[in-house]
Formats: structure tokens, C-alpha cells, sequence
């Protein structure tokens, strides 16, 4: 049995994390990790994109509360975490699929430890049902 | 005398809204559609399909589809359209986007043949049947159903579509208008949709009583409170997805004091309705100073078929899981 490898895509706040590390030598380190400025621009978009495009699971690295550069990017961020997690359930995928973690972290040293411990939550889950609720097989003259 | 165009008109899985909404132009439908050949219309003249099979290939110059697919059979007379008209016109928003129709992806058709077959409570059926897509009665007779398919189904997501009308129905004014594009040549790029690009806040009513900064504390319900019917429905506390639909409906359901449920649809470029309903919502949910969002998150009940009410089977979330069984 091949060992199922859970694909996680990383998110994290250019202030808060790794803002004093080697980004590149860190990205080759981490995949799928993506430094942003202030996590209040992911657009939910991003994570159905992910899903998408073959994510198992989506962390966002996120600054502490009450220390966001821009007053409350972090709090914004966990109200469309909090209303987001409520619609992907109603597809089928797990809640637990997105999480968001408040902390700080210059140097960078954690996010591929952060992203290790997703990656073995989401493998515990395992990988995104194939028959999520109503989409079977389509068999009639399918659209070229 | 010179042929008129020909025009086909054809309900798929739809409430008959669509057609109804022809039908309410009233006296200006007969002299709309006065210069052409209306070969199609189940809903409101006696056509067979074998007279369809029986035209030559792009001989209908317009059809006009409304409704989403759920079913072979509907597939199949969406295909045989396809292959005889010219252009293909999705009209409504079932058409469109899937509709309300859509929302039944959230269920699996397990689920749905469950309920409706055995599990609701007004359903008397002791030996459990479900109605099957074959049924052979003897030897020589087969009776066959068509299939009902495990989604809904936007319509162009089985045929090419040209052109594309939202609303639930669309009203006369934009209706009218397409038909005189249609006829007269003047035609839009391929894939337009024949509606306004903007919100439809900008032009409503009650736009100038919204506040500088919107700010929900708690989310009332339509049948929990009486709106203030001039006031903006958001600064009440009452959701409504104005500010991410397109305008055009001619404010209908404002006028009679009812929040904006995006019957018409995202605006132009936006990718996912849902996702920009996630973003609007989180932003005007205020939580107070106890930074403790949970409750009034989970207060809104069923974000999901609130967001994709319309728009479900385009969803980017249920596409993916159409591809990957494809």
C-alpha cells in the first residue's frame, strides 16, 4: 500500500512569521507554503482553490491576538476561519481540514514543525473522500 | 414569403417560472415574438420531439433553455438542442448557476430516493421501492425511467452555451431586450451575460440609509423581526447578499420588504459566489470586545445553502469533485 502523503498548504503572516529567515532555503524546506502579508487577504477563494487543486488540508499561521500590523487582520481572519469551516462541512470535508494557529515566530524555525503536526492530523483523517455527498459517477454522453 | 427564424423554448429541470416570465410580457410577447417560428415550447403549445429530430442541424437560429439537469433525459434533450440550434441561450438561473435546484447536492441521491421514497413521514411504501431506470415487465417489455443522475448540473456544464440570462425568473424588461439583441444580429460577445455589472446595493432604494461602516452584532432572521421597511436590511441586522449580487432584477423582492437572496447570481469575475459571501459576512460580523467570534458565527444557520443557494453545482468546491469522478 502506497503510504498516502497528505498535502498541506501553509499560510503565514509576513509579520509574524519567519520575516527574519532565509525564505528561499525555508521554501524549499516547507511546500506549499505561502509567507503573505497579513492573513486578513487570504480570500476564502484561496482555500476552495486549494481544495481544489488537490490540498488535503490548509494551515494558516496567523499573528497573536491584539498584535496584528494592521489593528485586527488576525481577528478577521478567524471570523471567516470560524464562518468558512462551517460551509466546507456542509461539502463534505472535515472542519479540521482548516485550522489557524495565533503565535509569532521571526526566525521560522517552528512553521516546519507546525506544518509536520497538520500534515499527521489530516493523514489520521485520511484523504478527502472520493464520493463526497452527490457527486457519483456521471455516465451519460459526457461533455467533450 | 421569406422563412422566419426559428425558435425553440424548453424547460429542463425547472419550476416553470422561466416560462411563465415569457408568458407575463403579455401583449408585448405577441409582437416579440411575432417575427419568428416558435417549433418548441412544452409548456405552452403541442410539439413532439421527433419534429425536432426531424430538423436539419443548426436550423433553429435560438433556444432558449431554462432550468438546471438532473436527469438522462434532460441531458439528452439538452444535446439534441445543442446539435440543432445555432445558439444555445440559458435562461434563468437554474440554467445559469443550477438554482435552488442545485441546493439537493448537498445530498447524496441515496439521501434524496431515501426521503422521498421511504424515510418521509407522509410516505406509505411497505415493500421499500425505488423507482429504478429499467423495469422489465416480461419478456418482450422493457419500461424505462430516466436516470436520475447523483448532481444537478448547470447547463453549461453539459452543452456549450452562448449566452446566459440569471434571475429566478428574470424580469420583462431584460427579457425583452435579449430578444431584440437576438433578432436584430446585434449580439454581445460569446458567454455574455445579459444583465447589469454592478451590485445590486448601488441601486437600491435603501442604499442611503446604510452607515459609513456596517457592523452586525447579532443576526436576525426575516420571520424573528419585523424590518423597517426603508431602512438597509444589513444595518438592521438582517442578512441580505446585496452588496454581492448582480443588479438587474429590478429590486423586487427589496420592494416588498425581503432581503436579497442572489437570485441573479455573483457579480462579473467572481470566480465562487460562496467564497464571496464567507468574506463579506466575515467582515460585518462585529463579535464585540470579547474577541470570542464562535457564537455569532455559528449563528447563522446553514451558511452554506445561504451562500450557494443559487449557485451550488458551480461551485468551485463541487466542480472539483465532478472532475476528479469524470
Amino acid at each position: 500500500m502506497s503510504a498516502y502523503q497528505p498535502k498541506i498548504v501553509c499560510f503565514s503572516c509576513n509579520f509574524g512569521w519567519g520575516y527574519l529567515s532565509n525564505k528561499s532555503e525555508l521554501m524549499q524546506k516547507i511546500q506549499n507554503w505561502i509567507p503573505i502579508t497579513c492573513t486578513a487577504k487570504i480570500d476564502p477563494l484561496f482555500i476552495f482553490q486549494a481544495f481544489a487543486k488537490g490540498a488535503d488540508g490548509v494551515l494558516i499561521l496567523a499573528c497573536p491576538e491584539t498584535q496584528c500590523h494592521y489593528e485586527d487582520g488576525e481577528f478577521r481572519t478567524e471570523k471567516m476561519v470560524l464562518l468558512l469551516q462551517n460551509v466546507i462541512e456542509a461539502f463534505g470535508i472535515q472542519r479540521e481540514r482548516v485550522q489557524i494557529m495565533f503565535a509569532r515566530d521571526p526566525e521560522g524555525h517552528d512553521i516546519s514543525n507546525l506544518v509536520e503536526r497538520m500534515r499527521n492530523k489530516i493523514n489520521a483523517l485520511g484523504p478527502l473522500p472520493k464520493d463526497i455527498k452527490g457527486k457519483g459517477e456521471y455516465t451519460y454522453g459526457q461533455k467533450a | 414569403m421569406a422563412k422566419k427564424p426559428k425558435i425553440a423554448i424548453l424547460w429542463l429541470s425547472a419550476c416553470a417560472g422561466c416560462d411563465e416570465a415569457i408568458v407575463d410580457l403579455n401583449e408585448s410577447l405577441l409582437k416579440t415574438l411575432e417575427p419568428v417560428d416558435i417549433v418548441l415550447w412544452p409548456v405552452a403549445m403541442d410539439y413532439k420531439y421527433s419534429h425536432i429530430h426531424a430538423l436539419n442541424d443548426k436550423e433553429i437560429l435560438l433556444s432558449v433553455i431554462s432550468g438546471a439537469i438532473r436527469n438522462s433525459e434532460q441531458e439528452e434533450l439538452a444535446h439534441l438542442l445543442a446539435k440543432k440550434s445555432k445558439m444555445i441561450f440559458a435562461f434563468g438561473t437554474c440554467a445559469c448557476y443550477g438554482g435552488s435546484a442545485g441546493l439537493a447536492n448537498f445530498c447524496s441521491k441515496e439521501e434524496i430516493m431515501n426521503w422521498v421514497y421511504k424515510d418521509a413521514p407522509t410516505v406509505v411504501n411497505p415493500s421499500g421501492q425505488i423507482p429504478q431506470p429499467k423495469t422489465r415487465i416480461n419478456e418482450n417489455i422493457e419500461l424505462t425511467l430516466p436516470e436520475f443522475y447523483e448532481q444537478v448540473y448547470a447547463l453549461d456544464q453539459i452543452i456549450d452555451v452562448d449566452f446566459y440570462l440569471p434571475g429566478c425568473p428574470p424580469p420583462p424588461d431584460l427579457i425583452i431586450n435579449a430578444v431584440q439583441h437576438f433578432l436584430s444580429g446585434d449580439l454581445p460577445p460569446k458567454g455574455s451575460k445579459l444583465a447589469s455589472r454592478t451590485a445590486l446595493c448601488e441601486v437600491c432604494p435603501r442604499n442611503h440609509t446604510k452607515p459609513p461602516r456596517l457592523e452586525i452584532k447579532e443576526i436576525k432572521r426575516v420571520h424573528e423581526y419585523e424590518a423597517d421597511p426603508d431602512r438597509c436590511f444589513l444595518a438592521q441586522g438582517i442578512l441580505c447578499l446585496g452588496p454581492m449580487t448582480r443588479s438587474g432584477c429590478g429590486e423586487t423582492c427589496i420592494s416588498v420588504n425581503t432581503p436579497c437572496r442572489g437570485c441573479f447570481g455573483p457579480l462579473p469575475g467572481v470566480l465562487d459566489a460562496g467564497a464571496k459571501g464567507i468574506s463579506m459576512l466575515a467582515c460585518i460580523l462585529k463579535a464585540g470586545q470579547s474577541r470570542n467570534p464562535k457564537k455569532l458565527m455559528n449563528s447563522l444557520v446553514d451558511p452554506a445553502g445561504y451562500f450557494y443557494r443559487f449557485t451550488q453545482p458551480v461551485s468551485i468546491l463541487n466542480q472539483k469533485w465532478r472532475r476528479s469522478n469524470d
